[in-house]
């Protein structure tokens, strides 16, 4: 557990408390109209986690390594900018895998796509955000996020 | 059996998950096995961290009035809640679906399209771990660009996504209850008659060719007149959300 994942628990569980002393009632009332909500949400998200366990054994980080590395640095860029929409790995793998990368003299561009899309677009994710918040929210906010991950890229590529 | 079938009628996405899995371990059960080994890192991510969202959900919705949530994130919060989407985005800890619960009950309580974007995308990218694993690993001026591009993508996103979807367009119906449901009026069906207008001045108003609520009602707040223009629209547009 991260510091910060800790620091939300003891936020959050003092001030449960303090509302279980304040209103007994009350408190509950809310747990069991949020639990309503996340109840349909949690069969979902299971499946997701699932899937992302099998997206990660049919394209392992090492294959998604040979795709960032490649010499043709516009394909490459969108293959990127796409595998990382797809994947979901976590960030203590992503980080040393492309900084690896970027220390045998690959591009960045490709690189950074992938990082922005990897956490911003959420492949696996988007039917959940698409009941939750409707298909056209979750459309937008997954292609604009696509979108502006290749302009980063693209300007990171410029700067650095 | 029916009851099977329900079950997995609501649970499409999972149920065609496990389906594959079954598959997978008839035909390569090393990689389902593998599969399920990675998945297990997720789960555990996943039981730490929905029992606290759930907790803090359900304290906002006891205890933090709609007011200072429409004053702090609202339509009208301007830069302040810009601001404070970005710092409670990146303050906040787990994976992106953990902020989904806590985003709606945000909707639910006034704020305003293009900050729940920067809440969930903050979420998504901006934390404070990740950025410091960033730069160990690939430099602190390479994080520090990327960090800053990224910021200013995601107010961009925020502001174009608030001018293209519209919080009646977000699915609400899980998540309010009969007291706290909010008067709308819908656009697509408005006629423009003006007729809520001349009934119940002080609550609607006329924007462009379409009615609109003058103001932020909520059911438990109705008065005869505006259950009158309720019931007299021509378009039955008028109604709580």
């Amino acid at each position: 557990m991260d510091i910060f994942t800790i620091c939300l628990w003891i936020i959050t569980l003092i001030w449960f408390i303090g509302s279980i002393i304040k209103d007994k009632k009350k408190t509950f009332g809310s747990i069991k109209m949020s639990s309503g909500m996340m109840r349909n949400m949690i069969g979902e998200i299971v499946g997701i986690l699932f899937l992302i366990g099998l997206i990660i054994t049919f394209i392992p980080p090492e294959t998604i390594k040979q795709y960032l590395g490649q010499s043709n640095v516009v394909l490459s860029t969108i293959v990127s900018a796409f595998v990382g929409s797809i994947t979901l790995i976590p960030a203590f793998v992503a980080f040393p895998l492309v900084g690896s990368l970027v220390k045998a003299g690959a591009s960045i561009v490709p690189i950074v796509a992938f990082l922005t899309t990897l956490t911003m677009v959420g492949f696996v994710t988007f039917p959940l955000e698409k009941r939750e918040f409707g298909m056209k929210f979750a459309l937008v906010r997954n292609s604009l996020s696509f979108g502006f991950a290749i302009i980063i890229a693209l300007i990171m590529g410029v700067i650095i | 059996m029916s009851l099977i079938l329900k079950k997995i009628k609501s649970n499409i996405f999972l149920s065609l998950v496990i389906l594959t899995y079954i598959i997978l371990f008839i035909f390569l059960p090393d990689k389902g096995i593998q599969s399920l080994n990675n998945s297990l890192y997720y789960i555990k991510e996943m039981l730490i961290i929905m029992p606290v969202i759930l907790l803090l959900t359900s304290l906002i919705e006891a205890w933090v009035p709609r007011k200072t949530i429409q004053n702090s994130l609202g339509e009208g919060s301007g830069i302040k809640g810009i601001l404070f989407s970005f710092l409670f985005g990146s303050f906040s800890a787990g994976p992106i679906y953990a902020a989904f619960p806590i985003c709606k009950m945000l909707i639910k309580k006034g704020a305003s399209v293009a900050n729940i974007v920067i809440i969930l995308s903050a979420w998504a990218v901006i934390k404070i771990p990740m950025l410091a694993n960033e730069a160990k690993f690939l430099g602190p001026q390479f994080m520090l660009v990327r960090w800053f591009l990224t910021s200013l993508s995601i107010a961009t996103m925020a502001i174009i996504t608030s001018k293209i979807v519209k919080k009646v367009e977000i699915p609400m119906d899980d998540i309010i209850t009969r007291d706290d449901a909010v008067l709308n009026v819908d656009k697509n069906f408005c006629v423009g008659c003006g007729l809520c207008v001349s009934v119940s001045p002080e609550n609607f108003v006329m924007k462009g060719k379409k009615a609109n609520t003058a103001k932020i009602i909520l059911i438990s707040e109705e008065n005869d007149k505006i259950k009158t223009a309720i019931e007299k629209c021509p378009a039955k547009a008028i109604k709580y959300m």
